[in-house]
């Protein structure tokens, strides 16, 4: 434990902190008394208390079938991210092996790439090998855009986890893989299913991927709120932005209890 | 990135590790291990070969043609290819228009990622420093807004900056007084900083966090010992053992906020475009692929070189002790 912030530093620091905090918070403060209002205008002050938009949202196919189509896809991209990720992330802490440095650097990558030219760059390709299914092409992009995410908490899982217990295993005889299932996965499990969450929420929440694959039928639902602020008039727009940050909290507290929050996210 | 101290030393040991297994294998086998290939190495390959190879085929190569397209010329039907020209690149840079928006987006993240320090660096010490309640408080506000989408965010703030009598800012100032005719905040560059440093101050949070974790507690409280005051032994003490972990939340923030298209259409409007919304105009509405694909290079070059030196400034930094 390093030193405890005491003193004029503390008198500084925490006062300064708390500033911080009510700017983080209020963007989505603001959101949610918005959403109760019974104006149809989003206009301060807010009047009245209603709870009649989130009937609106709720009941609203466009909404539900946004819903429906990220959560799948989200889903659907996060197990595409373990799939590759996992074993990717047990090859850069378990095998020594020339090359892992550069390995690490090739496998984190899309987090330095801007997402937005990762996005036009696959509508190139997919418009050149004629693959018209925007599902299935957004689905290759959200995979692209949560693996690294998925390598970098199994990574800080694995390297957190005791390997003289694995190596205890394998000496009584266990096989590779029943060393795995029985020794490391309990070990890690938490870890990696706090930052798969997260992974979760990346795909989830992406939209400069999207926005180039998306086609009329098949809309995430941060194109659907983009639309819909940017176009259409709709005083709805804040019960819906108010069910995803409950949401998001929601998945929060989950990452919270289940391995702690710096850790889920490896940073 | 936080653990990079801690993974560093973990691999070391699983090296010492593997080798030390590898010496008894050797032993027991009575060499005949010698011959074959090493196993580790192999396992390794294996198991990484289908993310290298997913990674190859949809990031490595279309990023390649991406950037090639920017060197070629379109026809009529919208087929690439020769003659192979420059020319691209020229009109990007020769048009005020063009390199004003590039002006725009070096300033906008530049600023950015200077705010983020100066607003991160107060909560980074407390995540760091405080007592536990309070540093799970302060990082579950810190990461939960990660976790909503940037466009309810941006959404949040244009609730917030909107122009008029009915924007939170404006009524409260109006209300208080304090002004007579409403501000005009939003679809400005200013209304872009405010929420790109929104969107991506985690960024700049948590490795200064992790940073000053690492510091040994004994370094200042020699300091305060031998007399020392609080604000020199921050000054000499701790904010430069925390320098690494500001330059990675600089680079992450300045990226990230040099590749983003949601806050400045947003915000910004037509008053802050970024290269992310020059391009999406190239491409979405003009169809020219050919001049889609030199901005994109550009964003691309910006936000490589500035990964590139960051790595090799905290490279040298490490080399020196």
């Amino acid at each position: 434990m390093s030193a405890r912030l005491t003193g004029g530093m503390a008198w500084v620091m925490y006062p300064l902190t708390a500033a911080t905090m009510l700017f983080v918070l209020a963007p989505l403060a603001v959101i949610m008394a918005m959403s109760v209002s019974t104006s149809p205008f989003a206009a301060f002050p807010p009047r009245g208390f209603t709870l009649a938009w989130y009937g609106h949202v709720l009941a609203d196919p466009d909404f539900r079938s946004s819903l429906t189509f990220s959560a799948l896809l989200a889903g659907c991209a996060t197990a595409g991210a373990l799939a590759f990720g996992m074993p990717a992330a047990f090859a850069l802490t378990r095998c020594a092996m020339p090359g892992r440095d550069a390995l690490r650097l090739i496998l984190l990558s899309p987090l330095i790439f801007p997402v937005l030219v990762i996005g036009v760059a696959l509508l190139r390709l997919f418009s050149d090998w004629n693959s018209n299914s925007a599902p299935l092409n957004l689905l290759i992009g959200h995979v692209l855009v949560t693996t690294p995410y998925v390598v970098r908490t199994v990574t800080a899982s694995l390297l957190l986890a005791d390997v003289s217990l694995e190596e205890a295993a394998r000496t009584l005889g266990a096989g590779r893989w029943r060393v795995f299932r029985r020794v490391t996965l309990p070990q890690i499990a938490p870890g990696v299913a706090a930052g798969t969450l997260f992974a979760f929420m990346v795909s989830f929440d992406n939209y400069p991927i999207s926005m180039w694959l998306a086609d009329a039928q098949n809309v995430p639902m941060p194109m659907l709120i983009y639309r819909q602020v940017a176009s259409i008039f709709t005083p709805a727009v804040p019960a819906t932005s108010t069910l995803m940050i409950l949401f998001a909290f929601v998945v929060v507290l989950v990452m919270e209890r289940l391995a702690g929050l710096r850790r889920a996210m490896a940073m | 990135m936080a653990e990079r101290g801690r993974i560093v030393r973990n691999e070391d040991a699983s090296l010492v590790n593997a080798t030390v297994a590898q010496s008894l294998a050797l032993r027991i086998a009575g060499g005949r291990l010698i011959r074959r290939p090493n196993t580790a190495t192999l396992a390794g390959l294996v198991l990484a070969l289908p993310a290298v190879g997913f990674l190859a085929v949809f990031l490595m190569i279309p990023a390649v043609r991406l950037i090639t397209a920017g060197f070629l010329t379109q026809d009529a039907r919208g087929a690439l290819g020769a003659p192979v020209t420059l020319s691209h690149f020229v009109h990007f840079f020769d048009t005020s228009l063009y390199s004003h928006v590039l002006i725009v987006t070096l300033r906008i993240s530049l600023i950015t990622a200077g705010l983020a320090a100066i607003l991160g660096y107060p909560v980074a010490m407390v995540m760091a420093r405080s007592h536990s309640a309070i540093t799970r408080l302060v990082t579950f506000i810190t990461i939960a807004p990660l976790i909503v989408s940037v466009v309810v965010r941006s959404y949040g703030w244009q609730l917030i900056l909107g122009n008029g009598p009915a924007g939170l800012l404006n009524w409260i100032l109006l209300s208080l007084g304090l002004i007579e005719t409403p501000l005009r905040l939003l679809y400005s560059e200013t209304a872009v900083v405010i929420g790109s440093l929104h969107v991506f101050l985690p960024m700049m949070v948590l490795p200064l966090a992790s940073a000053l974790g690492r510091i040994d507690p004994n370094l200042e409280e020699a300091a305060r010992t031998l007399g020392m005051p609080a604000w020199r032994v921050f000054h000499r003490i701790t904010l430069p053992l925390s320098l690494p972990g500001l330059a990675v939340g600089f680079t992450l923030v300045f990226s990230l906020t040099a590749g983003s298209f949601v806050t400045p259409a947003m915000l910004g409007g037509t008053n802050a475009q970024m290269l992310g919304n020059l391009i999406d105009q190239q491409i979405t509405a003009i169809y020219d692929w050919p001049f889609g694909a030199t901005i994109a290079t550009v964003l691309v070059a910006i936000v490589v070189s500035v990964n590139l030196i960051s790595m090799r400034v905290l490279d040298g930094r490490r080399s020196l002790r």
